[in-house]
C-alpha cells in the first residue's frame, strides 16, 4: 500500500554550508534532507521511500562537537510504499521457474509465489518455461498477477522486503 | 492474546494504529504526485532520470500501469465516492486500485468490509461497484 506519512529526522548541516543565512541555509537543509531521503532508500517501520512532498517544520539547530557541523531536527511528509500481511497486490512476473514464480511490485523486486499455491498451474518446460492452466491462463514473464501477501521480510543488509505471495484465494492469478 | 501481539493481516484490516491513522493513496493518486515531482525535476535539470532514485523509478512505472484512472478529476471522484461509504482508508485504496467488477470479488478483494458486524449490505457494494465503473466510463 502507498502511505503518506509525516516523518521526524535529524538534517546534518556540515560547516561548510552554514555561512550564509537565511533562505541559503534552508535550501541547504532541503538539498540535504532529499539526498539522505533517497540514500536510506526503505526502512522496517515505513517501507520503501518514494518522495518527499512537503518540508513542514525546521527546529532549532544544535552544534556537534565533534565537526562543527549543526543538527536540525526537521518533520517533513513523504510517500512511502509497504506491503502488508494479508493485502491483494497486483504484479509483473520477472522469472518462471519449476518450484515457482518471482514477481516485482513497483519498488518491491522480490516476490515469490511457489508453486504449491497455485495448485491449478501446471509447470510447462521448455527454453522459455511457463505455468499453465486448463483454461489455458498463462503465467509467463512480463503477465500481470494478483496475489496475496503472505508474509513480509526485512533485509537489513540489502534495505528491502521480501515477500513471500500466494494464488490460494478467489479471484487471485493473471488478469 | 493481548491486542499489541496481534499478528499484522490486512485482510483483517489489523495493519497497526500507526497506519490505521496514515493517509493510504491509491495507485492513481500516487501517479498524479509522482508525475508532478518529475515534471519539477525536468525544469531544473537536462537529466531528470538521473535525479530520481531508483524507488522512485520504478514505482511511477508501476503506478503509470496499475492506475485505472488517468484524469485528475476522475481520480478526485474515486476517492469521494468512496468515501461516502464508511470505509477505512486502506479498504477504500483496495477497492479503488483492483477494481473488483462483483459483489463476490470486492469482498474477496476487501474481507474486512463484512467482517465485524459492519453494516455493509451487497446492495450498497453494488452500488458503490457500479458508481465507480460510471466514473471510468465518462473520464
Amino acid at each position: 500500500m502507498y502511505l503518506k506519512v509525516e516523518l521526524p529526522w535529524n538534517v546534518l548541516i556540515p560547516p561548510e554550508n552554514l555561512d550564509a543565512k537565511g533562505l541559503m541555509l534552508q535550501r541547504a537543509i532541503i538539498v540535504r534532507l532529499m539526498d539522505d531521503f533517497a540514500v536510506r532508500k526503505a526502512t522496517k517501520d515505513h517501507g520503501y521511500f518514494l518522495a518527499l512532498t512537503s518540508l513542514n517544520s525546521i527546529g532549532e539547530g544544535k552544534v556537534r562537537q565533534d565537526s562543527g557541523g549543526v543538527l536540525f531536527p526537521v518533520v517533513f511528509s513523504c510517500i512511502t510504499f509497504k506491503p502488508f500481511k494479508g493485502e491483494i497486490l497486483k504484479g509483473v512476473v520477472s522469472k518462471v521457474m519449476k518450484q515457482g514464480v518471482f514477481l516485482t511490485c513497483g519498488p518491491v523486486e522480490n516476490i515469490y509465489i511457489p508453486a504449491l499455491t497455485m495448485p491449478d498451474f501446471q509447470y510447462v518446460q521448455g527454453e522459455n518455461p511457463v505455468f499453465m492452466n486448463d483454461s489455458l491462463s498463462k503465467i509467463d514473464s512480463g503477465v500481470t498477477l494478483r496475489f496475496v501477501v503472505m508474509g513480509t521480510k526485512w533485509i537489513e543488509s540489502k534495505r528491502e522486503f521480501q515477500v513471500l505471495g500466494s494464488l490460494k484465494l478467489d479471484f487471485l492469478g493473471p488478469v | 492474546m493481548s491486542g499489541q501481539e496481534e499478528e499484522e493481516n490486512a485482510a483483517e484490516l489489523k495493519i497497526g494504529d500507526e497506519f490505521l491513522k496514515a493517509k493510504c493513496l491509491m495507485n492513481c493518486e500516487v501517479a498524479l504526485i509522482l508525475d508532478r515531482k518529475y515534471e519539477q525535476l525536468q525544469q531544473m535539470s537536462d537529466d531528470p532520470m538521473n535525479q530520481v532514485s531508483q524507488v522512485f523509478e520504478k514505482s511511477l512505472q508501476y503506478v503509470k500501469r496499475f492506475s485505472r484512472y488517468t484524469n485528475p478529476d476522475a481520480v478526485r471522484q474515486v476517492r469521494e465516492i468512496l468515501s461516502r461509504y464508511q470505509l477505512a482508508e486502506f479498504e477504500l485504496c483496495v477497492l479503488g486500485n483492483l477494481c473488483p467488477e462483483t459483489v463476490e470479488e470486492a469482498i474477496a478483494m476487501v474481507p474486512s468490509i463484512k467482517s465485524r458486524g459492519r453494516t455493509h449490505e451487497d446492495e450498497a457494494i453494488e452500488k458503490m461497484l457500479n458508481d465507480l465503473s460510471l466514473i471510468k466510463k465518462f473520464e
